[in-house]
């Protein structure tokens, strides 16, 4: 940076700090009572709960979409026209419905009236086995399209070396097509697990009772506003930012190697 | 060698890139394939090399007659090396990882034993400084010896090279033909195509003409380059030896 602009960028720093603290001022006189975070503490134990079933519910919808994001790839990459077609008919039924709607629908008139006794029956909570199936599988259809799409830019010649060297068709994609390719949808792929992370807050429809769920009975319960609204966002964060950092410091080690 | 091809035709939509092609050669070490652009000789090394199943034909490769199930065209590539005219190093290892994982993974030597043959091979080609470098950081030259390295690391029975030196400028060529030559006064058996004549010529046991899909012309290098029979041939021979 030249000196004007190290000077020029300090100057709108202090502005945007500034404005920053004149707005939060803002917002915390027009609250009209004091920020009480006894409130919170009392619902620690619901809310650490709630937390850590959302964690819970993202590792296991994060595993869960891998599978079904590689049945979709596989899928789409079958010999028989058939399994392709029902394939990418189903992959853009699910990615132009909302996940309000597959989760609702899927529970309350699919999965429910068949699941429900029998899952019950062995002493399983079917909410939260059913809403990680339906998120599963909703990422799990962007994670097949991410992936097709990375398996179809490594060019033929890569395959045809593959095969030349030996590989069974296992070992071209294990050895060969998947590292290039994985490298090249990386970014996608960590949106992809961010937005799991996020959209896993929709089970609350279903009454699961992850962190956004407990939270919001909190809310609604002792009349908490930023008390309950800044734990849940930093809740949220703590989960999402190592994914996303964890991307960047990939790429990054990625783009140096090539 | 022994090779025996019979009326191998493939076509790719309307192209008919190999069109009935029969090619009989009873005993051979290096046989050079010629011909114009176009002519198939990729195609024929594809096919030869397992790469690409012919709609009609039969080939048999000393006691192998190639079929179409995959599993049997699998286990003869894995027996085969081949070379590619753009290297097709793999990209994300480097030259040494690109040399022993096919030893590791299809011919199951042990780490150690792969990596002892790798850098056997690599001190053979003048490579082993560049032994941990990704192909992008090595040069064209560097890339294909790699390439060839990688290929005729597990001994192969026929080494198969597609216009080897294609991609390269004069001195990086001079470098892998005479690498191509060594291995070749060594014993090693080989089919490779090259618009390289006085190579063709030095190195070869037996040239075949390929145009149209067809052999038009199958010889031994004095024969085929002094007194070429075929029409096509000879034009063809008169326009690339007049510069
Ligand atoms: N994969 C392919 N798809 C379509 N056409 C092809 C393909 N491979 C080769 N051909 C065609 O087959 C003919 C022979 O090509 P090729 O075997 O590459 O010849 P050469 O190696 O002698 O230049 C050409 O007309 C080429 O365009
Ligand atoms: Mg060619």
């Amino acid at each position: 940076m030249t000196r004007r602009q190290v000077i020029a960028n300090a100057v709108v720093a202090v502005i945007l700090v500034a404005a920053f603290a004149v707005f939060c001022t803002l917002v915390l006189n027009s609250l009209g009572r004091p920020v009480d975070w006894s409130k919170a503490w009392a619902y620690r134990e619901s809310l650490w709960r709630g937390w850590t079933v959302t964690l819970g519910i993202s590792l296991a919808a994060l595993l869960g979409s891998i599978v079904f994001g590689l049945a979709f790839l596989l899928g789409q990459r079958s010999r028989l026209p058939v399994v392709r077609w029902t394939c990418r008919g189903f992959l853009e039924f699910v990615r132009d419905t909302p996940l309000l709607v597959h989760l609702l629908f899927g529970y309350f008139v699919i999965f429910a009236p068949l699941l429900s006794r029998p899952l019950a029956g062995i002493g399983w909570d079917d909410k939260v086995l059913i809403g990680i199936v339906l998120l599963s599988m909703f990422a799990g259809a962007y994670l097949g399209e991410i992936l097709r799409g990375g398996v179809d830019s490594i060019p033929a010649t890569q395959w045809d070396a593959a095969r030349a060297v030996g590989f069974s068709p296992f070992q071209v994609y294990r050895y060969v097509i998947f590292p290039q390719a994985l490298r090249r949808v990386l970014p996608a792929i960590a949106g992809l697990f961010v937005s799991l992370i996020k959209d896993s807050s929709l089970l609350n429809v279903i009454g699961v009772s992850e962190y956004f769920y407990n939270t919001k009975n909190f809310i609604s319960r002792s009349y908490a506003g930023l008390e309950g609204y800044l734990p849940l966002t930093l809740g949220y964060l703590i989960l999402t930012l190592p994914v996303a950092w964890l991307a960047h410091w990939l790429e990054r080690r990625f783009r140096d190697e090539t | 060698m022994k090779l025996d091809l019979r009326d191998v035709t493939k076509v790719f939509g309307t192209t008919r890139a190999l069109d009935e092609l029969s090619l009989q050669i009873p005993e051979a070490r290096v046989l050079v394939l010629i011909g114009p652009s176009g002519g198939g000789k990729s195609t024929l090394l594809r096919v030869l090399g397992g790469l690409e199943v012919p709609d009609q034909g039969s080939v048999t490769l000393n006691e192998h007659r190639l079929n179409a199930d995959p599993e049997s065209l699998q286990a003869y590539r894995r027996r085969n090396g081949f070379v590619f005219q753009q290297f097709n190093l793999f990209p994300h290892l480097n030259a040494r990882r690109n040399i022993t994982l096919p030893l590791e993974k299809v011919h199951g030597h042990s780490p150690e034993a792969a990596r002892a043959l790798a850098d056997q091979s690599l001190t053979r080609f003048g490579l082993l400084d560049h032994a941990t470098k990704l192909p992008s950081q090595l040069s064209g030259g560097q890339q294909q010896r790699v390439g060839i390295a990688r290929a005729i690391a597990f001994s192969p029975e026929v080494l198969f090279l597609d216009e080897p030196t294609s991609a390269l400028d004069p001195e990086m060529t001079a470098e892998v033909l005479e690498l191509i030559q060594e291995l070749a006064e060594a014993g090693q058996d080989i089919i490779l195509s090259t618009h390289e004549m006085g190579f063709a010529r030095a190195v070869a046991d037996q040239v075949a003409f390929v145009a149209s899909g067809q052999i038009a012309e199958s010889n031994p290098p004095q024969a085929l380059f002094n007194a070429p029979v075929s029409p096509v041939c000879q034009r063809f021979l008169s326009r690339v030896m007049r510069y």
